[in-house]
């Protein structure tokens, strides 16, 4: 009997402590966690010291009351940073068609700063032919800066084997009133389409009331 | 009796060995060796640990641990947790899960080693076979998924995880095969 109930009880409190852990079943990897927190608890962007790809300082008040993405990057990056980027020059192209470019901003984040200056921050828009007016490469001034930005996002980087880097991948979206709202994967494109969709015309029937 | 308190303060010898920030830092920096050789090394720690503990703590334990079914469950509770890949992150990440990983496992182990020689000879058959079954299942999906699982793991360190999975698996299986068939007994398990 007494090994039943301490069975029992071991077994519940092993399965709850799961489902915390997990946020109900929902997050099992640190992606998913960070995601789901954001969705959840939007957090205000701190107004951190970033310099722009003309060598100008940027502070993330500047575009207030602009749905901002935001992508991170190094530019000598031979994978992922140029799928994610080349998405985004996708999105600027159709949002701008569709002439709802005026509420939105896209920002790409270096990590690394020492190797990333301003005139390769130039090469990698130009790369992408970005629209410059709506589209922002930055750089982190300082190293402190630069952790302050990756550990508030929780974008974790690491060096990989051949000199460069892995890194957490995804568009981070900041809302008009500088929180950071929703963060979406490199594969849901579809899903950040109509969710800035959604936000663009909610916000569009606000400013009308 | 001078040697057996030596033999006893082994295991915590090498607790500690592995605690050194160093030593943790070597061994996390691959997803191979966090969870191939320190998480496992953890559990052995653990079980020598449960071996060399007061006679009495084990009598007393016993009528809530009849043939080992609490500690069973106890240990495939926290087994289970850290195949989470977020908890495994967070123990690089944060102190308090890195912490909690360096308490949990070891009792993990500690549990094992108490409860599983007084398993019931099929539960032990049953669930020899079902931890085979993970090793292969983890190493298929390691070594199939597109994407990381661990933040701060690269795509072919999980890669190299899946192989040496399958392989461990796979090896362990033949020790099984030649064991049931012809009798053979490479390891005593």
């Amino acid at each position: 009997m007494r090994t039943f109930l301490a069975t029992l009880f071991i077994a519940l409190a092993g399965t709850l402590i799961l489902w915390i852990s997990t946020d109900g079943g929902r997050a099992f990897t640190a992606e998913e966690a960070r995601r789901l927190e954001i969705r959840e608890n939007p957090r205000p962007v701190p107004d951190w010291q970033l310099q722009n790809q003309e060598a100008e300082p940027f502070t993330f008040q500047d575009w207030h009351g602009h749905f901002i993405v935001v992508d991170f990057i190094y530019t000598s990056c031979p994978s992922v940073c140029l799928i994610l980027s080349s998405n985004l020059r996708n999105l600027q192209k159709d949002f701008s068609a569709a002439g709802k470019s005026d509420r939105l901003r896209f920002l790409s984040i270096s990590f690394d700063p020492e190797k990333d200056t301003p005139q390769r921050l130039k090469e990698h828009l130009s790369h992408f032919s970005a629209d410059f007016t709506n589209w922002m490469a930055l750089r982190p001034t300082s190293e402190s800066q630069k952790k302050a930005i990756l550990d508030f996002f929780k974008v974790v980087v690491i060096p990989d084997e051949y000199g460069g880097y892995t890194h957490s991948a995804g568009y981070h979206i900041i809302s008009p009133d500088g929180k950071l709202i929703a963060i979406f994967g490199v594969d849901e494109m579809d899903e950040l389409r109509s969710y800035l969709n959604q936000a663009l015309e909610d916000r569009e029937n606000a400013s009308d009331n | 009796m001078h040697l057996t308190i030596k033999m006893e303060w082994l295991p915590v010898a090498a607790l500690v060995i592995l605690a050194l920030p160093p030593m943790q830092k070597f061994l996390e920096q691959s997803m191979v060796t966090h969870m191939l050789v320190q998480i496992p090394a953890l559990a052995v720690i653990g079980w020598f640990l449960g071996r060399a503990l007061p006679e009495n703590w084990g009598n007393q334990l016993a009528p809530w641990n009849r043939w080992g079914i609490t500690g069973m469950v106890f240990a495939i509770a926290i087994m289970t947790y850290w195949m989470l890949p977020r908890a495994l992150d967070a123990a690089v990440a944060e102190w308090y899960a890195e912490l909690a990983k360096f308490i949990t496992i070891p009792a993990m182990g500690i549990a094992l080693g108490v409860s599983w020689p007084q398993l019931n000879p099929i539960a032990q058959g049953v669930l020899k076979l079902e931890f085979w079954a993970t090793f292969m299942r983890l190493g298929w999906l390691y070594l199939d998924l597109p994407d990381r699982l661990c933040a701060n793991y690269l795509l072919s360190d999980q890669r190299v995880l899946g192989q040496l999975l399958l392989l461990a698996g796979s090896a362990w299986a033949i020790t099984w095969t030649l064991r049931v068939t012809f009798g053979t007994r490479i390891i005593n398990t």
